[in-house]
């Protein structure tokens, strides 16, 4: 599984939209296998939606997101995980231990369903249970 | 206490001003922000106090270019950057912002401030009068929309000829004008041309220009829409209403890339891509021989289907927010939603006139409307489902089997097709209902 996480001073980026850096983590069995970083070019929505999709991303841990790029990236068969702040590091952690959607990780005001990642996510977890 | 004062006086003028402001520490974390900061970004101040000023404005300029920290580093201020932000309803906002260092008694820094306005106006004008339009124009949260969103920029890319077929009023211009901005040809022309509204004699100078003296009165020569178009890309809409003669010239056009203006003795060379639109089904036209099967293959080359709002109705709440912003900015109104039964008679409606009628529909009610909510007496009384009792009073129903179906069917529609909330509101059972639905071949679904 291949997780993307648009990065800027180590902190997840404020805004994927305008994000100019992009950490690229592979998680196999839970573990981190590999990671690297990318650069972004401002680029149309649309094309920044491709370029996920080539990249092989799988889950998209971003800060906020416009409702437009969220849909293309979403309709491009990738988890977005939207509105999330904090280290990087911290961050992929807490998504691989399941703990991502407390409190502390969560940017103020995200759009209505937004965060609609998060709900299936927990009913996914509870399922597997 | 006289600080608390202050602080309060403070407050009230911030407030009272129609730019957003927020000031920060030495740490980038808000300390104030005021109403018109809310407003613009739709984040209350509540939440944003403590926060790191990047996490809450989300601008295009935070990372590389931040204006706060060019005044901080340079003592400078910063008058009028343009940037765009990511409000918190998820669009992105054009604003203007300005900064300046904030200052103890002793003249240490101890923060900064930014001013921003809102420049969202202008910059629809400047797009509307630039047509500089793109994918992030088209509002929707539709998944085929989407997957038309997600294959565009490798049409724009491929530079192939494009047939856009859909019914009037889904924006087919709209997403010409995106295929053509997310081009390598996005800095030459694009040159829209409606096919439809142009007699025959005329379209084709129109289209392709004449010379000097190639008729009576053409005293000078006339460059046609590809010549402006040289380069960049021609939009021909309604290209299933061009006449047999047109076809045959726009065929050659296609094929050998050359046409010859009236009049012209040499052939001008056509550096153009093209773009055409139909809300016709041109093989049904081809078919029938009215349309010539060699041009349709040509124009045929990648069609893109625009579906109709009443099949994508889960845009209709989007699009409506979305209008009123435009309505509210265009005449300086300051209305804030419609009421739900408003919005279940818009859901409920069947839109022949798609994106563009619902369009007229809320610029209807923004004439209307002296309040902040749009209600049902503001709608367009086309909109309005007349009652059954109006319909049996008009004569439009005079059977006990019509009056049944309207009642069903207008029971489904409120109840947005669930059969159980419908069975119920008519007093039936549900295997009632369903034997009923049988018998008049009624499709709940069509009303979900």
């Amino acid at each position: 599984m291949k997780i993307a996480i648009p990065v800027w001073n180590n902190c997840v980026s404020s805004a994927f939209d305008f994000a100019h850096r992009l950490l690229l983590v592979d998680i196999q069995d839970g573990s981190e296998m590999n990671r690297s970083e990318i650069s972004l070019d401002p680029e149309p929505i649309s094309q920044r939606a491709i370029r996920l999709k080539t990249l092989g991303i799988d889950v998209l841990i971003c800060g906020a997101i416009s409702r437009s790029l969220a849909s293309l990236v979403e309709a491009s068969g990738i988890k977005v995980l939207p509105y999330v702040l904090g280290p990087a590091d911290e961050i992929l952690k807490a998504y691989l231990i399941g703990q991502l959607g407390q409190s502390k990780f969560a940017m103020p005001c995200s759009w209505p369903g937004a965060r609609k990642g998060f709900r299936r996510e927990r009913r996914c977890r509870r399922g597997r249970q | 206490m006289s600080n608390r004062i202050q602080d309060k006086k403070r407050e009230v003028i911030l407030d009272s001003i129609t730019e957003g402001v927020f000031t920060v520490d030495s740490d980038w974390r808000i300390t104030s922000f005021n109403r018109a900061a809310e407003e613009i970004t739709g984040i209350p101040r509540t939440k944003v106090l403590g926060q790191k000023c990047s996490d809450i404005l989300r601008a295009d300029v935070c990372e590389t270019q931040c204006a706060l920290r060019e005044t901080m580093e340079t003592s400078k201020p910063i008058i009028n950057k343009a940037v765009h932000i990511l409000d918190a309803r998820g669009e992105q906002h054009a604003i203007a912002i300005s900064t300046a260092l904030l200052k103890d008694e002793s003249g240490k820094i101890i923060g900064g401030v930014e001013t921003f306005r809102d420049m969202s106006l202008v910059e629809e004008l400047r797009k509307e009068i630039e047509g500089r339009w793109s994918c992030e124009d088209i509002i929707s949260q539709n998944h085929r929309m989407h997957r038309l969103f997600s294959v565009l920029p490798n049409i724009a890319e491929s530079d192939c000829t494009v047939l856009i077929e859909s019914e009037s009023g889904t924006g087919k211009e709209l997403l010409a004008r995106a295929i053509h901005n997310l081009s390598f040809r996005k800095d030459k022309p694009f040159v829209a041309v409606s096919c439809g509204a142009l007699p025959d004699t005329l379209l084709e100078s129109e289209l392709f220009g004449y010379k000097a003296g190639a008729f009576t009165d053409a005293k000078k020569d006339k460059p046609g829409r590809f010549a402006i178009a040289q380069g960049g890309t021609i939009f021909l809409d309604e290209i299933g209403d061009i006449s047999a003669a047109v076809q045959v010239r726009l065929l050659r056009v296609l094929q050998e890339r050359t046409y010859e203006p009236l009049g012209a003795v040499s052939s001008v060379n056509a550096e153009v891509r093209v773009i055409t639109a139909t809300n016709k089904k041109l093989d049904e036209l081809v078919e029938q021989g009215q349309f010539r099967e060699d041009l349709y293959y040509r124009i045929n080359v990648m069609k893109l289907e625009l579906p109709l709002l009443r099949d994508r109705k889960d845009d209709i709440p989007l699009l409506v927010n979305h209008f009123i912003s435009r309505f509210n900015r265009l005449r300086s109104k300051n209305i804030s939603c419609v009421t739900d039964e408003v919005l279940a008679i818009l859901l409920a409606y069947d839109y022949p006139g798609n994106v563009r009628e619902l369009e007229n529909i809320i610029e209807h009610c923004f004439v209307l409307c002296q309040a902040e909510i749009i209600e049902k007496k503001h709608l367009p009384a086309s909109v309005c489902p007349s009652s059954s009792v109006d319909k049996v009073k008009t004569g439009e129903i005079t059977t006990l089997k019509q009056m049944e179906i309207l009642l069903i069917i207008e029971a489904l529609r409120r109840n947005k097709g669930n059969q159980t909330a419908t069975s119920k509101e008519l007093g039936i059972n549900k295997s009632t209902l369903f034997r009923k639905l049988k018998a008049h071949d009624i499709k709940p679904d069509a009303y979900t």
